[in-house]
């Protein structure tokens, strides 16, 4: 007779972890293994940052050279925004000490890919020394009333 | 003929001995790779060594059309710094952080420096950012306190810093780390331009940071790459263990 053994509720959660260690280091592959500009569109992608709370969610963006009147915040789906912000100057490759290269950026343009779903009708938005910071409120389910 | 797992610091001019080195590699914020290269420029310090290894990925900086390794260190006035343009794979830590220290011992340096940023979640509300500090011994730890540097009595760090210390402990070489508040995974030339306020009061030299400041959007454009690398290596090591609280302890 065999004997199975059973794995115990550790062993699952170390599995996971290790799937998600995976999955997050193909993630960041995939995002630094291009170019973070776009000549075609003139377009630098911004840093982003994605913090989840209880009840919000909380992305920010690193836009140095932006215009703040410019910056436009639209949602694509309930888990997924769209930044872009026009620069108050234009920058060439020369400027960032790059001579071998030909072009001009002019704007910021991220998708940000959200966790959560959220409810962009009530996002707070603020530009701090040149950090956005987009505050948005997840969207709740039905409520279990306790007797 | 298989890859070398060796890393060696070569250098490439004479290199006196009782040097301050000041280490500001890959880290949260960028703090410790933008100190370093602004001190290089504005002491107009000169290339002396580099680091030689095949545990790197295979690139080379270019500078005038010629290779130069991306981890280098330059020299002058008695004062080397050592800086790298590439995040540091995270599995190449421990064997580089090695070369360092045993170099730095072999050289007979007089003190160590590593500049670094300390992450805190809301770094852009932060109007006046702190630099705290940690020492290799007593004697550092003085030294930083008579500098008002404020020390880390308990808490993780990690990274190059955590091993620098921990290696030139084990030494007995005099070491420091001069930690800023800085963003996670954003450029914070500001972080970088107060941890190099703190080593001019500590070595009595005179970095001017100014330029620092008036130039530091450009800064945070030019580093957005190697900040995208570095964050990678970032969560590799583990870096967000700096948040935890250490486990309960009996005062």
């Amino acid at each position: 007779m065999s004997v199975r053994r059973r794995r115990s509720i550790f062993d699952l959660l170390r599995e996971y972890i290790e799937e998600i260690e995976a999955l997050t280091d193909e993630i960041f592959e995939r995002v630094t293994e291009k170019p973070s500009w776009d000549i075609s569109s003139q377009s630098l992608e911004p840093l982003c940052d994605v913090h989840v709370s209880h009840d919000r969610v909380i992305v920010t963006a690193d836009l140095p050279k932006a215009d703040p009147e410019s910056i436009r915040i639209s949602s694509i789906r309930d888990d997924l925004i769209e930044i872009t912000a026009k620069m108050r100057v234009k920058i060439r490759f020369e400027d960032l000490g790059v001579s071998h290269r030909r072009g001009e950026f002019t704007c910021f343009c991220c998708r940000v890919p959200l966790p959560v779903p959220v409810d962009i009708s009530g996002a707070k938005v603020r530009y701090v020394k040149g950090i956005l910071e987009i505050t948005l409120p997840r969207k709740r389910g039905y409520e279990i009333k306790i007797e | 003929m298989g890859i070398n797992n060796e890393i060696k610091i070569v250098e490439i001019r004479d290199i006196s001995e009782g040097l301050t080195v000041v280490c500001g590699l890959p880290d949260v914020g960028l703090v410790g790779v933008i100190a370093a290269t602004h001190i290089i420029s504005k002491l107009n310090l000169r290339e002396a060594a580099y680091v030689e290894t095949d545990l790197f990925p295979p690139v080379i900086i270019l500078e005038g059309g010629l290779p130069k390794s991306p981890v280098r260190i330059f020299e002058g006035g008695g004062i080397a710094v050592l800086t790298s343009e590439i995040a540091i794979p995270s599995d190449t830590l421990y064997p580089l952080v090695r070369s360092i220290v045993d170099w730095v011992w072999r050289k007979k340096a007089e003190k160590v420096f590593v500049l670094s940023g300390i992450p805190v979640p809301n770094r852009h509300e932060i109007e006046k950012v702190r630099v705290f500090g940690a020492a290799s011994d007593e004697n550092m730890l003085k030294t930083l306190k008579d500098n008002e540097v404020e020390i880390i009595e308990r808490g993780f760090i990690v990274g190059p810093q955590a091993l620098i210390l921990k290696y030139c402990m084990d030494k007995k070489i005099p070491a420091a780390a001069l930690l800023a508040e800085t963003f996670y995974n954003y450029p914070d030339p500001e972080a970088s331009s107060m941890v190099i306020q703190t080593l001019n009061r500590i070595i009595n030299i005179n970095v001017d940071v100014s330029e620092l400041i008036e130039r530091g959007e450009e800064v945070r454009l030019a580093m957005r790459d190697m900040m995208r690398r570095t964050q990678a290596e970032l969560a590799k090591i583990k870096k967000s263990h700096e948040y935890d609280v250490p486990s309960f302890y009996i005062r």
